[in-house]
């Protein structure tokens, strides 16, 4: 598969997009709590436009421009996840309680009412689009005849005692010739 | 918070409680500290592991040392006989409390396990070069002992078994050390799967023990009788439950071959692991219930039995191993045999010889251990066959290894001696002369075997083969120091008294004190004894003069390599399994999946049959026809995918039926459904698509389809019943809705509970955060695992040949 199009016009714009389907995506997650939204659906916003933008940059330019890899900030927004069940856990009070700011005035947005749901679903927001990312770049770069990960992940995930998993059919071939 | 009673008496007048109360508070902050602390001085070792090297194995061994004066403390506190039982809330509903349990026999494993911690971590400093994980080590090291400590203490069983498992996985850990080495993963994976198997048993037989007798207390136990438990049976099984759990982890038959493949640890582990620690343990949860189950019948013969037997055969082993520490692991063994048999006899001061003999083992099998370890530091060989001489170039560590070895044949003037004394006069006392026989021929195997280890190693002509350069003194100390304890006991046992009559058994052992001398008279357990080293040393220059020919380990008795091979059975199994269900071929997989399913739901349908038609004739059936019209265009676009013929519409299709289907959602006015179906679909369309490219051409499928033809029929069938039973089922849940549904309540409380309106997220991120909290861990989880599955998926040829795709049957059929 052509991992870019050919398109100037598609090319031209997908920048364009790229912000304006974040914008959406970020304001889902934020008021997710209150109208339809949240994390998941945010994340899973996110990481479309993350697809969209490889599908038309090619996947190698994306990975290379990507600024963290994608799976730590994965493990960050896990992280952030238990962090804001367990932290109320340290002033006494039961895991998973909620706290909750409301502010009268900010300059520019006005009434502000936010609480330590919000920083779970960030939490989610983040794991989702992430996952989102990886698994296609992965599936992308292995469908595009490129090995799966470029050599400086692979000791992430395999070590190099590890053989291949399917020495089964390899056996069954044997046996066939 | 802390609960607590005293077993000594009620406390007389209000000042006495009060004095108690605080008392016992401050003894619960010490014995929580005493555990925590190798786990405390956890961050620190990280810490500082980059920049001390080596050295910072005499950092660790503050945190045992720490622990050992703080129990000092306890036991000074305690009282000449201790019994404390100290409680701290953990699941009170459950009627689990973290209880521990403070009196002779945990203070003595607790002193024995730390004392023995700081000599191994000053051994180990001085013994792993600075090539080696430092940080990883100690830290292993740190919370083995903090889970060992927290054994000994535990008072609730189900505490004991966390604790239990605990040592297990950081023995795991320890034993897997060098894990780059195919040896050491085997002797751990061993290690694990025998011990936490038999920790399952155990598990269950403390859950019996529990049922049938209303406590998990340990006091509470030994306290009560058996005759007042519910069921005999229950409590005879539990008996055996708990003994396949302390049989496994002391290594005693036919569980005896994990501990010399757990060898592969670095020296300084084995030392602590194999002589002080983690296998000492079955010997102590034997010690524990030896109160509570030694009326049993059954306990006799099969403590006993089991015990004495592997100790002959641990001896009979060791006999005829060449490796110097595979020798020490099967004469670990075999004491430890030993050790459990006695409990079986069961008599008045059993416990407390048994006791005895514990600190005996500990100090001389460390010992030998370290020496041995000295020995494959300074020659680089373990074979004993191909060492000798070495007297003349470590002549401390060779005195420590005469006394080790002295202790270990039992010859007088060391621990061994009087220990050993002890047990065959309580074989005696008790008539069990078949044991006694046992008893005798194994300890005759140990002399001889003992003789070996010492005079082939570090006496005679050195081989010329063998390079040689001397340790430094620093390592040499504390095999030194363990040693001279073993002179030092053995020659003065009156400085025991105290010890030994700290560790018994309320009611069960008469009050009289006992009282350790080196010459008890001249009696058949002296005469047994010189008959033993006669008849050991005669074994040992016969088997000299015929050069050890026959030392080897029979293949029948290689319990290892026969638990590999079931290992390995297992796995080759499962995948013969796979491929015969051939779940690479879903086409041939996905109905028997679906077989399976309808079967079930259909049954459960067959079942309730009469009630789950009853309310159908009463369904109304108005339609409004946007419902109808969506209905029609999933139902259209469903029907497409089956009828057209290429991948690419299929999809498309199937996309269409997707899309439709959040329709559904909006109609139900459901948005943050909708979104998220708009979403999912619209990843999994972009995923398909590139998986596409690798799909076999249609063409192909189809001439592969045209050849299956004949199970289209059944498919048919299979998708028609799951249709039709999905069907019924979902009339059924409209007709019998829950007469108390949650739904309306999240609605209710979303506002004043959550603070949020929209109910999908207040469910999401607050009622059931702890639910959202577990799924996206298990998301990242099978990220992970997808990765890993991706990464060592072997490609084909290298390069661009689609064929080479991973996961599509195409490429075998494709190969010539």
């Amino acid at each position: 598969m052509k991992a870019t199009t050919d398109s100037f016009l598609v090319r031209a714009l997908i920048g364009l997009v790229f912000l304006l389907v974040n914008i959406v995506s970020v304001y889902l997650l934020l008021r997710g709590h209150n109208l339809p939204g949240g994390g998941f659906i945010g994340g899973l916003m996110t990481g479309m436009s993350f697809i969209l933008l490889g599908l038309v940059r090619g996947w190698e330019e994306l990975q290379r421009e990507l600024p963290v890899p994608p799976l730590r900030l994965a493990s960050f927004g896990l992280l952030l996840a238990m962090i804001t069940g367990t932290a109320p856990m340290l002033f006494g009070r039961q895991f998973l309680t909620q706290y909750q700011l409301h502010l009268d005035y900010v300059p520019l947005i006005g009434e502000v009412h936010i609480g330590t749901p919000l920083l779970f679903d960030v939490g989610v927001f983040l794991l989702v689009s992430c996952i989102t990312v990886k698994l296609v770049i992965v599936l992308a770069r292995s469908t595009s005849g490129l090995p799966a990960f470029t050599p400086g992940e692979v000791p992430y995930y395999a070590s190099e005692l590890e053989g291949p998993i399917e020495e089964t059919a390899n056996e069954e071939d044997r046996h066939a010739n | 918070m802390c609960g607590y009673f005293l077993a000594a008496g009620p406390p007389t007048g209000a000042w006495a409680a009060d004095f108690r109360e605080i008392a016992m508070a401050s003894t619960t902050i010490t014995l929580s500290l005493v555990i925590l602390l190798p786990v405390l001085a956890v961050p620190l070792v990280l810490a500082l592991a980059s920049r001390l090297g080596p050295r910072v194995g005499y950092l660790t061994a503050a945190a045992p040392l720490g622990s050992a004066g703080l129990l000092a403390w306890i036991a000074a506190s305690a009282g000449s006989q201790p019994r404390v039982i100290l409680e701290i809330p953990w699941v009170p509903q459950l009627g689990v409390n973290l209880s521990f349990l403070v009196d002779g026999l945990s203070i003595f494993y607790g002193f024995v396990i730390c004392a023995i911690g700081v000599l191994v971590c000053w051994y180990a400093a001085e013994y792993l070069g600075r090539k080696y994980a430092h940080a990883r080590f100690y830290s292993c090291l740190l919370f083995f002992m903090a889970a060992m400590l927290g054994t000994v203490f535990s008072n609730n069983l189900l505490l004991l078994f966390v604790f239990w498992e605990l040592t297990g996985v950081a023995s795991f850990l320890l034993i897997g050390f060098f894990h780059e080495s195919d040896e050491s993963r085997r002797g751990a994976r061993q290690a694990l799967l025998v011990t936490a198997a038999t920790g399952l048993c155990m598990l269950v037989g403390i859950i019996l023990l529990g049922l049938a007798s209303g406590t998990y207390s340990l006091a509470r136990l030994a306290d009560g009788s058996l005759s007042d438990y519910k069921d005999v049976g229950w409590i005879t099984a539990s008996c055996v439950l708990l003994l396949v759990g302390a049989f496994g982890k002391s290594a005693q038959f036919p569980f005896q071959f994990w501990l010399p493949g757990a060898m592969a640890a670095p020296t300084p582990v084995s030392a602590y692991l194999h002589s002080a620690t983690m296998v000492k343990l079955g010997v102590f949860l034997t010690g524990r219930i030896f109160p509570i189950f030694h009326s049993l019948e059954l306990w006799f013969w099969l403590v006993c039995g089991v015990g004495f037997f592997t100790m002959l055969l641990g001896a009979f082993l060791a006999l005829r191993s060449n490796d110097l520490k595979a020798i020490l692991a099967y004469s670990t063994v075999s004491q430890l045999g030993f050790l459990i048999g006695a409990y079986g006899v069961g008599s008045k001061t059993g416990i407390q010889a048994d006791t005895l003999h514990v600190l005996s083992h500990v100090l001389y099998k460390g010992s030998l251990f370290m020496t041995a370890g000295i020995v494959d530091h300074c020659t680089g060989l373990r074979d004993v066959r191909r060492l000798g001489g070495l007297g003349r170039y470590m002549p401390v560590t060779a005195f420590s290894a005469a006394i080790g070895v002295a202790a270990l044949a039992g010859l007088p003037l060391t621990t061994g001696f009087i220990s050993k004394e002890l047990l065959l006069a309580d074989l005696v006392d008790a008539k069990a002369w078949v044991w006694f026989a046992l008893v005798v021929i194994s300890a005759t195997l140990t002399v001889a075997f003992a003789a070996r280890l010492f005079f082939n190693v570090f006496t005679g002509s050195k081989p010329d083969a063998l390079s040689v350069h001397r340790p430094g003194w620093a390592i040499q100390t504390p095999p030194l120091l363990l040693a001279m304890a073993a002179l030092i006991l053995g020659a003065f046992p009156g400085l025991l008294d105290g010890t030994l009559n700290a560790i018994k058994v309320a009611g069960l052992q008469e009050e009289e004190p006992i009282h350790l001398a080196l010459w008890h008279g001249f009696n058949l357990e002296v005469l047994t004894t010189a008959l033993i080293i006669l008849c050991g040393g005669g074994l040992y220059l016969l088997c000299q003069k015929s050069g050890w020919k026959r030392a080897e380990i029979p293949g029948f008795l290689r319990f290892d390599v026969a638990f590999e091979r079931g290992l390995d059975g297992l796995s080759v199994f499962s995948k013969k399994l796979t491929l015969a269900l051939r779940a690479d071929w879903p086409p041939a997989y996905l109905p028997i999946v679906i077989f399976f399913l309808l079967i079930s739901l259909a049954g459960t349908v067959a079942v309730s049959s009469t009630r789950f038609f009853e309310g159908f004739s009463a369904i109304d059936i108005s339609l409004s026809p946007l419902h109808t019209f969506v209905a029609f265009m999933i139902a259209a676009s469903l029907v497409g995918v089956i009828v057209l013929r290429r991948w690419t519409t299929q999809l498309i299709a199937l996309s269409v039926a997707g899309f439709f289907l959040t329709f559904y959602f909006v109609l139900y006015r459901a948005p943050d459904l909708a979104m998220t179906q708009i979403l999912v679909e619209s990843a999994s369309v972009v995923m398909i698509l590139l998986l596409l490219s690798r799909f076999p051409s249609s063409q192909l499928l189809r001439s592969e389809e045209k050849r299956e033809a004949k199970g289209r029929i059944f498919r048919v069938i299979l998708s028609g019943g799951v249709g039709l039973v999905m069907t019924c089922l979902v009339l059924f849940a409209d007709r019998h809705s829950h007469p108390d549904p949650i739904g309306p309540k999240y609605l209710e409380l979303s506002k004043p509970l959550a603070e949020g309106t929209n109910a999908v997220n207040t469910i999401l991120v607050d009622f059931r955060g702890f639910d959202t909290l577990g799924e996206i861990t298990v998301l990242l989880v099978a990220t992970l695992g997808a990765l890993g599955l991706m990464m060592r998926y072997k490609r084909g040829r290298a390069g661009n040949d689609p064929a080479s795709a991973p996961g599509f049957f195409l490429e075998k059929k494709r190969r010539p």
